[in-house]
């Protein structure tokens, strides 16, 4: 009962603190909106979105710069790409909250709403908004290769868990057996 | 002139353009600059004598217009290494000194112009944040070079 209640608080917690930074993250953009107008009339035929996703977070870019082995080179590195990394995530939550704006406004005025289907908008919505919020956070902490990075680090612990236990097992095995000379 | 006629004509410009100018023009960082170049600074209006001559003004516009956002989207997808020596040619193409290069695009930003309008705001931070990246690493290879002269044969700044 105890460990739920402290679950639910860390949870709210989060959520808090997400909303936070995400309301923190709009103020800090109010000024630069004018001048990213432009975002609203870009040309359609660009690169897909998905590949320039793949380019912010290239792991080829950033395995080219640790070749050089120069701590300056890696740190404007993280710092470039931590910059681009927000501006894309900043960009796009602007341009679904806009989305959902115009959204908003048409179904006030329709008459038949599929109530469902627009709960499963406003989840999605609110999903979207999360992850920004997350992508933003995990971002300016860790820099923007946190999120393959983590996903890589937990295969790393996963193959150590791996090998541990067994070994675990093998001395807990002989330690039982009473073989002198063993821990 | 009617719009299938129109249509033709810019494809021709755009043709006529890419075959003639462009393919003459060695890498595509140096192409971008030159399209730059036929943009009017303040009315964001491209001039080409030579096309226009050919295929009138609009056509014309049309075409260095395009040529300019397809040149500066293959460049964004790029990966660094390769924008590094897309630079590497640039420098070698300008027959300028590379650190006197390096600097003076490292304190001016000329580049910055050479982005065309009305492209995807993300695009254009990767573009500068990439060719601001790709700056520091042929300084870093200068400095090297300067540091240690026996490493030049190994890993030349310019022409590798």
């Amino acid at each position: 009962m105890m460990s739920t209640a402290i679950f639910v608080a860390v949870a709210i917690f989060l959520v808090l603190f997400l909303l936070l930074i995400m309301r923190h993250e709009e103020v800090d953009e109010q000024e630069s909106v004018q001048a990213d107008a432009s975002t609203r009339h870009e040309c359609r035929d660009a690169l897909q979105h998905q590949e320039l996703v793949f380019r912010i977070f290239s792991r080829e870019d950033r395995e080219f710069i640790l070749l050089m082995r120069s701590p300056r080179l890696q740190r404007i590195y993280q710092e470039e790409r931590r910059k681009v990394a927000l501006h894309w995530v900043r960009r796009t939550s602007r341009e679904v909250s806009r989305i959902m704006r115009t959204h908003r406004l048409i179904a006030r005025q329709s008459r038949n709403l599929d109530a469902g289907a627009e709960a499963r908008l406003f989840f999605q919505y609110l999903q979207l908004r999360f992850i920004c919020g997350l992508l933003v956070l995990l971002s300016k902490t860790f820099g923007p290769h946190a999120l393959p990075d983590l996903a890589s680090y937990a295969g790393e612990l996963s193959q150590l868990i791996g090998r541990a236990v067994p070994d675990a097992a093998a001395a807990n095995h002989v330690a039982s057996s009473g073989i002198p000379g063993t821990p | 002139m009617s719009n299938p006629a129109r249509l033709v004509t810019m494809n021709n410009a755009y043709d006529d353009l890419l075959r003639r100018t462009l393919s003459s023009i060695q890498s595509d960082l140096a192409r971008l600059i030159y399209l730059a170049s036929t943009r009017d600074y303040n009315s964001g209006v491209y001039h080409h004598e030579g096309l226009s001559a050919r295929y009138g003004p609009e056509s014309t516009r049309v075409a260095l217009r395009a040529a300019h956002k397809d040149i500066f989207y293959k460049l964004i997808g790029l990966s660094l290494e390769e924008l590094v020596n897309e630079l590497e040619i640039y420098v070698r193409i300008s027959r300028e000194a590379p650190t006197g290069f390096i600097h003076t695009w490292q304190e001016l930003e000329p580049y910055r112009v050479a982005v065309p309008m009305e492209v995807d705001s993300t695009m254009v931070q990767l573009f500068l944040s990439n060719i601001r990246l790709a700056l520091e690493v042929l300084r870093f290879r200068q400095e090297h070079r300067q540091a240690d002269p026996s490493a030049s044969s190994l890993q030349p700044l310019l022409g590798r």
